[in-house]
């Protein structure tokens, strides 16, 4: 029977299957969105007390004000690229990234590639 | 988190990108601190041989990690513990840096371009890599120009050090990656020339000419070398030829890193 841990990890998953950011989309973010994502893609989950901690411990001129990293964490969930669990002063975020698309190449060009490359090691190549 | 990422990138091939990415996290674990090295070029992958890893030393890979078929604990390669032979590289004994290869298997790069890639996964490792090996420093080796790989990359990057040769062609891709870095808001973004010709070495015009193409600062400069052409990345030159021209102009970058905030 799976555990509170597996049903957060299931239910987390499933979410990030709706989405995502591209690292081309973070580039074009407003400075706000910004921050809150480059310190999501380093901690990849963190919740909504320890982000307020984060937020204060930086230098002024990098702070958020508690409104605008609010609505800032409303924004970015809005869009998928952030997902939340919980609410409020209990909620974790965790950042979600766009999957990269594989090749649009039709799949026998892939399977007669496969076939080509059974067994042959890379200096065979 | 308090491990920093160093991403190493060129906008083009053959600039000596995965030469300097190797040689300066050798220099970095020299120095004592905890490094690891990723692969991040999955379509080509390269840097493992600057480490003397073949296929058959070659365990689990960043692959495998993004296959969801091993922890990145498994993928971390302990090159202080196997050097490989050679005279360079012998220098690492019991230093504590790690590789993290892609595979070099012609299936496992295909199915990678067939699938695509999880960037929530190549993530994860990158910062898992961080944690569970108590790294300092975590280079990354990307792949030359800008694909999503690279930008993720760049996007969660304490520092960029981008390579260029002394090329027009190189000079303008550079501009659209300091461009592209600036906007993900890159703490600590560098250049350093390799490849240069005697002409260029200590001009400081030249450097100044460049810091003024670009906006950012010219941390080192690095001469065309023969020397390192026969080296054909059998070894880690900088450790082999500690006193070499080229060596020396390589570890001027090595307190750039170990001071960036």
């Amino acid at each position: 029977m799976p555990g509170l841990f597996d049903r957060l990890d299931k239910e987390i998953k499933d979410k990030q299957r709706e989405g995502g950011i591209t690292p081309l989309d973070l580039a074009a973010l407003p400075p706000s969105l910004r921050k809150i994502m480059r310190l999501m893609l380093r901690e990849l989950s963190m919740s909504y007390p320890r982000m307020c901690e984060v937020m204060d411990a930086m230098p002024e001129a990098d702070r958020l004000p508690r409104a605008e990293l609010d609505s800032v964490l409303s924004e970015l969930t809005d869009q998928f690229w952030l997902i939340r669990i919980g609410e409020k002063e209990k909620a974790i975020y965790k950042v979600n990234l766009r999957r990269k698309e594989g090749s649009k190449l039709a799949a026998g060009i892939w399977s007669a590639l496969d076939n080509k490359l059974k067994g042959k090691s890379p200096g065979s190549l | 988190m308090t491990g920093k990422i160093v991403s190493i990138h060129s906008f083009r091939g053959g600039t000596g990108k995965s030469n300097a990415a190797s040689n300066l996290a050798a220099q970095v674990a020299l120095t004592g601190r905890r490094v690891g090295v990723v692969d991040t070029d999955i379509q080509s992958p390269g840097i493992h041989v600057l480490f003397g890893l073949d296929e058959q030393k070659m365990g689990k890979t960043l692959n495998d990690f993004l296959h969801g078929k091993a922890a990145i604990r498994e993928v971390g390669y302990p090159v202080g513990q196997n050097t490989g032979g050679g005279e360079g590289r012998d220098k690492l004994a019991g230093k504590e840096l790690y590789l993290f290869p892609s595979s070099i298997k012609g299936r496992e790069i295909s199915q990678i371009l067939k699938d695509g890639v999880d960037f929530n996964r190549l993530n994860e490792g990158l910062q898992t890599a961080i944690s569970e090996f108590n790294l300092d420093y975590l280079f990354i080796d990307t792949h030359p120009g800008l694909n999503e790989e690279t930008l993720l990359s760049i996007a969660t990057s304490d520092i960029l050090i981008i390579i260029l040769r002394p090329d027009n062609q190189d000079f303008q891709g550079t501009s659209v990656t300091v461009d592209i870095a600036r906007s993900l808001d890159v703490p600590n973004l560098f250049l350093a020339v390799n490849k240069a010709l005697p002409k260029h070495m200590n001009r400081p015009e030249f450097n100044k000419e460049i810091e003024r193409l670009f906006n950012a600062a010219v941390i080192s400069v690095m001469p065309l070398s023969f020397d390192m052409a026969e080296n054909a990345s059998q070894d880690l030159f900088s450790l082999r030829f500690p006193d070499h021209e080229w060596s020396k102009a390589l570890k001027d970058i090595v307190p750039y890193i170990l001071n960036a905030k």
